[in-house]
């Protein structure tokens, strides 16, 4: 208690010093904090594109190979393997299944290569909800400065929905027709008339490759009979529980008899080579998480994660030269005191506990503050919603505007991890300090 | 009952570069308890480190020190550590006293290295001692609010609130006018004489080796004469 007390007014008493030191830490700290928000805004941002346009949390897909050389990403019996999906599924929120799709979209103007989703809305209830429409002013040089187009026309017809970046790409709005055309198995070319019925703002780099139509024209493009689909979706309550969740409904489907691909962390689109080259024919399921789908993405997670760590390593070295040079004026300066406590009975620990709690005091004390001002800072930054003008950094942060995502983890992370480096700084001179002989410190003078 | 302190040819030498420096050079002494023993001698001539000797900072090259019968040669660091805390007060010529802590903080201090007293008996004693020493009316002050003179006092309360069996006072008026300097050694003698406490203290003031019940005087490292006063 009383070392608190002398670590506490020592502080107060070398001021300056203090004051230079909680600065830089605190500084480094909020630093942490707003890379580690950036980095779990964009975790986020990815989250929510991902399982909005690529994945559930979980995906139960696969290939159908009609014969050795073919080969489809389709599961047939859907009906069958939603039901079993439902009855094993843990913590299930609900199930949808996709049909899946790949080919061209051609306007009068222009054409882009785009992957297709076939939703049936009256199975989906969540849909309608998480797609997000933009204004027509969004695509359109000169359009009106409001939403307009209806996604609920989904629901029959030959219609479609795009994201904001391909009907600017196509030159379209809504009631524009558009025609798809895609390849069969067979190696025709099917094509298909539909109209724009909606236009969805982006949604990070995956909107580049994403639209929405009906399944019935994608079982005419394809030719599929009603029972067959893409994917079933599986939705959990918590998304934390997709591996494990992944993980036993394989057992499951393989206790029922079902062939299971082996577990491969790619996109579905990038199997087709690898199933065609096999030899097997018939239906074989494929389990994945979210992740696995879009795992070319969880690169730029990664980058940036390895940035903050070099730079954070950085600037805690650059700092803990400084706190142990001041540590070493502290000991230099406080030498006959140390010598004097040590002469009245105070053991060596004692004395390197002194110094270390000092030091910890300090961390803690700035390390708090500066947790405490970057999750404000980060708080502030979401609260303009700012617009992120360049499309490289859009494509970073996988969202279009700016979004922090502060953990109160990992506020405890920066502020733990940070004092720590403060109170191993501190050892040095700390060890130092407690060596010395009382003789000796007596005798110091300064 | 043995000495309180015993020196039996004690040596301590001091490696300086390539030479060795011979601070004392085999020294008998006997200190019986209650004593008030002044150490004087010229400067150099190894009164303070004679008391590290008899303070436990420092052990002898070779003789021995016995305090309370148990020599210190043996001793680890933290066995010496001890002993000094809980036989061994002391007072230094600069006072030393612990600048961000006020006059009780600075009394308590051994108190709490002890961890054996509750709060309550520490407060007590503690507020005692400051009484002793006439600091109450400053017990709430810093020592750079306070005269050369009360902080000497602060020091002597802090080496008196364990109730050591030795007080060592090195040079204690050396920095005090002779005035404040006579207080001091009055109110160590009072001490001395109430509280039966062994003092031990080193000067080169002739006023005050004439204050001491017995001087030692040490002359390069060596005792040159034991002169008992009555
Ligand atoms: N740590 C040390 N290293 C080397 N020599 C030392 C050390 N301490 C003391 N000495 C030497 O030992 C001798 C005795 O020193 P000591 O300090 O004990 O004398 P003193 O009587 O206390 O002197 P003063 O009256 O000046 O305080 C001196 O020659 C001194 O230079
Ligand atoms: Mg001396």
């Amino acid at each position: 208690m009383v070392l608190f007390t002398i670590a506490i007014r020592n502080l107060v008493q070398a001021r300056r010093r203090s004051a230079l030191l909680s600065l830089a830490i605190g500084l480094v700290t909020m630093l942490l904090v707003l890379m580690m928000a950036l980095s779990a805004g964009i975790n986020d941002n990815l989250v929510r594109s991902a399982t909005i346009m690529s994945a559930g949390h979980i995906n139960v897909a696969g290939f159908y190979k009609p014969t050795n050389a073919m080969s489809l990403a389709v599961v047939t019996d859907v009906g069958e393997l939603r039901n079993i999906v439902e009855e094993n599924t843990p913590n299930l929120d609900y199930t949808i299944d996709r049909m899946r799709g790949w080919g061209k979209l051609i306007s009068d103007t222009g054409t882009v290569q785009t992957g297709f989703s076939g939703v049936d809305l009256a199975d989906e209830s969540h849909f309608l909800e998480v797609i997000q429409l933009a204004k027509e002013s969004d695509y359109k040089d000169g359009g009106r400065d409001e939403i307009i187009g209806d996604p609920s026309q989904l629901a029959g017809g030959n219609t479609i929905m795009l994201f904001v970046n391909q009907a600017r790409r196509l030159g379209v709005g809504v009631g524009d027709t558009l025609t798809i055309q895609t390849e069969t198995v067979g190696g025709y070319t099917n094509t298909a008339d539909v109209t724009v019925v909606a236009v969805a703002r982006d949604v990070g780099l995956l909107s580049g490759f994403a639209t929405y139509v009906p399944k019935q024209v994608l079982r005419d493009l394809y030719q599929l009979s009603p029972d067959t689909s893409g994917a079933v979706w599986v939705y959990l309550k918590d998304i934390e529980d997709a591996d494990a969740t992944m993980k036993h409904l394989r057992g499951v489907f393989e206790a029922k008899g079902y062939r299971l691909m082996d577990h491969e962390a790619v996109p579905f689109f990038m199997k087709f080579e690898t199933v065609q080259g096999e030899d097997w024919t018939g239906q074989k399921i494929d389990i994945t998480t979210w992740k696995d789908e879009v795992v070319m993405l969880t690169f730029v997670i990664t980058a940036f994660d390895t940035v903050t760590v070099f730079l954070v390593s950085i600037l805690v070295l650059i700092i803990a030269v400084g706190i142990m040079n001041s540590m070493w004026n502290a000991v230099r300066e406080r030498t006959r005191e140390i010598g004097t406590m040590r002469a009245i009975g105070m053991t060596r620990t004692r004395v390197l506990a002194m110094f270390l709690v000092e030091a910890f005091v300090l961390g803690l004390f700035a390390t708090t503050v500066g947790a405490t001002l970057g999750a404000a800072t980060a708080f502030g930054l979401n609260a303009l919603h700012i617009n992120v003008p360049n499309d490289a950094v859009k494509a970073i942060l996988l969202s279009d505007t700016l979004r922090m995502s502060v953990h109160v983890q990992s506020l405890f992370i920066a502020v733990g991890f940070l004092t720590l480096c403060t109170g191993l700084s501190a050892l040095w001179p700390a060890l130092r300090a407690s060596r010395l002989s009382p003789v000796v410190a007596l005798g110091h003078t300064e | 009952m043995p000495a309180i302190v015993q020196l039996t040819n004690a040596v301590k030498e001091y490696p300086l570069g390539k030479l060795v420096v011979k601070a004392v050079r085999g020294v008998d002494l006997s200190i019986e308890r209650g004593e008030f023993t002044a150490i004087s001698g010229p400067s150099g001539s190894g009164k303070t480190t004679l008391l590290n000797l008899i303070g436990c900072v420092d052990v002898p090259t070779s003789g021995t020190v016995q305090i309370d019968g148990q020599s210190t040669s043996a001793l680890s660091d933290r066995q010496l550590t001890d002993l000094r805390l809980h036989k061994i007060g002391f007072i230094f010529q600069s006072f030393n006293l612990i600048n961000v802590l006020d006059v009780y903080q600075n009394v308590e201090f051994p108190l709490l290295l002890q961890g054996e007293l509750s709060a309550s008996d520490r407060k007590k004693r503690v507020e005692e001692m400051v009484e002793k020493v006439g600091l109450t009316t400053q017990i709430k002050q810093r020592p750079n609010e306070l005269s050369g003179g009360q902080r000497q006092r602060v020091a002597i309360a802090r080496a008196l609130v364990t109730r050591p069996a030795i007080v060592l006072a090195d040079e204690p008026t050396a920095n005090l006018d002779s005035a404040t300097g006579k207080a001091i050694i009055d109110l160590m003698k009072d001490l001395n004489h109430k509280e039966h406490i062994t003092f031990i203290f080193s000067t080169h003031d002739a006023n005050v080796t004439s204050r001491a019940g017995r001087v030692v005087r040490v002359v390069d490292g060596l005792l040159a004469q034991a002169a008992e006063h009555a």
